[in-house]
């Protein structure tokens, strides 16, 4: 079957987009000095392309829904919100390796380079229609974030990252293959939607010899996705990587990895397992058990931390255990509940971390005692910071109570009340740790005699402009959620 | 006769093969290696199914993009350990254990 490129042109406009951007980055790259210190062009072709790509997957959501190139990519209104959401993380990523100390100076046009190319995998791993394209995607997903990781060349830490994001890397993507090569056996195609058709077809009769070999298979599909989203038990690379990479590196990790790993387990989710029988009943069996563990696993380990990156690190896991309950809940209010907490999600991981990354570059540790009295240097930014503290815990009115309160109740309304409730209860425990760096901002004085100089005017109005979502989406959040009730996963 | 069974023992056997490398070796190299054995494992597999159950070529296709992603993995691996052996003069595994809780 030839197929014409040209032909569907028009559909992967914002792929086409990002990697030319990404070509620019390292031909303008070549060009700078070693020594150059300033990458300002750089920067701006990167901001100017994602931006316009992020338009014209924007234009997307409400475009038509097709496969494209032998429907091995499902351009759906789904798939193109997932990619604007990805593009916004980046660029907020990209401001911040702009402004941090974190990133040597020299290596600045490399992370442009290869955060967008991240976004490239991220973008195929959203639309992915078949396996061979979900394995493309994580592994230009993951190839790439090993690099990131270990950015900071002479640094032991950066290195061990990296080399400790290599190994769970490969082991869970070698896992991942080996699940899907059996997957492949029984269905006899790599299509998601042949493969549909086939499993409803197993499923039905029971015991089967199929079944036996297809149940963990799954298993250790899951195992490949899971360690993309972090969920426990495959998370244990995940505070290590964080802690050891560069400041911006996380912010980019804890965003665009994850929401494309969420939105790649939700839409195999929803084309496999949609209809009841054994095979569905255990795959969400696992899914919830899953979540339940990712949340309550990331909360506790967060308690005990003494570096705010690495407590943020385990919050971000348990956020991803949050996203995941909602898939547990397979249909379109679980679904616009996934997509609107991610979008709370990303405006608070990068307020939380603006402001994270300018104190870490002013004493170049990032304990939580760095905060004491932060309310009497900076007020602003500490209240910003507070409050998106609160917001991160799911306290009301803010967006991340609107959000937890979403998914919260569309697993209410499936009557999955245990589940519910240890989510609530884990809501609590997160309280604990957040409000340690309130208490340490308002409560303590001002001990160093560092004049935080990073937080100028210039990044202050950055910060203040990237927190305005976080309390608009917790009072106005009707507009946007009937906006996210477009995206639908395109069936067949 | 070698039949699809065969092809697939072979196959389990390189999985755990390569399980075992990553979980008892300590150098970081030989556990590259058992993360290729255990992606060969996957591709064998992928192959097998293609020659003995299914009529369509997917599963070639399959086989040929691991290999190439394997090829592309492994580079990037290899390069990160050379400079975490460059920083700490080691490649043991166990010397990498600074960030713990």
């Amino acid at each position: 079957m030839p197929f014409n490129y040209l032909e569907n042109l028009t559909h992967y406009i914002p792929e086409l987009i990002i990697c030319f951007t990404m070509i620019a980055c390292i031909l303008f790259e070549s060009a700078y000095e070693k020594n150059d210190s300033d990458r300002g062009i750089l920067y701006l072709i990167a901001i100017l392309g994602l931006g316009s790509a992020g338009v014209f997957a924007y234009q997307k959501i409400f475009a038509e829904n097709t496969f494209i190139l032998g429907s091995a990519l499902a351009i759906d209104s789904f798939s193109s919100t997932a990619k604007v959401l990805m593009i916004i993380g980046t660029i907020g990523a990209l401001y911040l390796s702009k402004i941090s100390k974190d990133i040597y100076q020299d290596l600045k046009g490399e992370f442009v380079i290869m955060s967008t190319g991240v976004l490239v995998g991220g973008c195929l791993l959203a639309s992915a229609n078949n396996m061979l394209i979900l394995y493309i995607g994580i592994e230009t997903l993951s190839i790439l974030s090993y690099v990131m990781a270990s950015f900071k060349k002479t640094d032991d830490r950066s290195s061990e990252a990296g080399l400790k994001y290599v190994l769970y890397g490969g082991v869970s993507a070698a896992v991942m293959l080996f699940g899907m090569s059996h997957i492949y056996g029984v269905l006899g195609t790599i299509n998601f939607q042949e493969m549909a058709t086939a499993l409803s077809g197993i499923a039905q009769s029971y015991p089967n010899n199929q079944l036996t070999i297809l149940i963990p298979s799954f298993i250790l599909f899951i195992a490949g996705i899971g360690y993309k989203i972090s969920s426990v038990p495959f998370h244990m690379w995940t505070p290590d990587v964080y802690e050891g990479s560069p400041m911006p590196v996380t912010t980019f990790f804890s965003i665009v990895p994850k929401i494309a790993g969420i939105t790649i387990l939700l839409r195999v989710s929803s084309l496999f397992f949609s209809e009841s029988n054994l095979l569905s009943v255990s795959w969400f069996g696992i899914i919830s058990s899953m979540s339940i563990l990712t949340i309550t696993v990331g909360n506790i380990a967060a308690i005990g931390q003494r570096s705010v990156k690495r407590m943020l690190a385990y919050s971000s896991i348990s956020h991803a255990g949050m996203m995941m309950l909602g898939i547990v809940v397979l249909n379109t209010v679980g679904m616009r509940s996934i997509l609107f907490y991610a979008v709370t999600y990303i405006f608070m991981t990068l307020v939380a971390f603006y402001i994270l990354s300018i104190v870490n570059d002013e004493y170049d540790n990032d304990h939580f005692e760095r905060f004491s009295g932060l309310i009497y240097k900076k007020p602003l930014m500490a209240i910003l910071m507070a409050v998106t503290m609160f917001s991160l815990a799911g306290i009301p009115p803010l967006s991340g109570f609107v959000a937890k309160f979403h998914i919260l109740n569309a697993v209410v309304k499936e009557g999955y009340y245990t589940l519910a409730i240890l989510a609530g209860l884990n809501s609590v425990i997160s309280l604990y740790y957040y409000l340690k760096i309130v208490r340490l901002m308002v409560f303590k004085p001002y001990e160093g005699s560092e004049n935080l100089v990073g937080f100028g005017v210039l990044n202050q109005t950055i910060v203040t402009v990237l927190f305005i979502p976080i309390v608009m989406l917790g009072i106005f959040w009707a507009g946007t959620m009937a906006k996210l009730n477009l995206a639908n996963i395109l069936m067949n | 006769m070698v039949t699809l069974g065969s092809y697939l023992f072979l196959s389990f056997a390189l999985f755990v093969a390569g399980l075992a490398v990553i979980i008892a070796r300590k150098n970081i190299i030989a556990m590259l290696l058992g993360i290729e054995l255990m992606l060969n494992a996957a591709a064998l597999n992928f192959v097998a199914y293609t020659r003995f159950v299914n009529s369509n070529i997917d599963g070639h296709i399959m086989a040929l993009f691991i290999i190439v992603i394997a090829a592309a993995e492994a580079a990037v691996g290899l390069a990160i350990v050379i400079r975490f052996f460059q920083l700490r003069e080691s490649i043991h595994i166990d010397d990498a254990a600074q960030l713990q809780n």
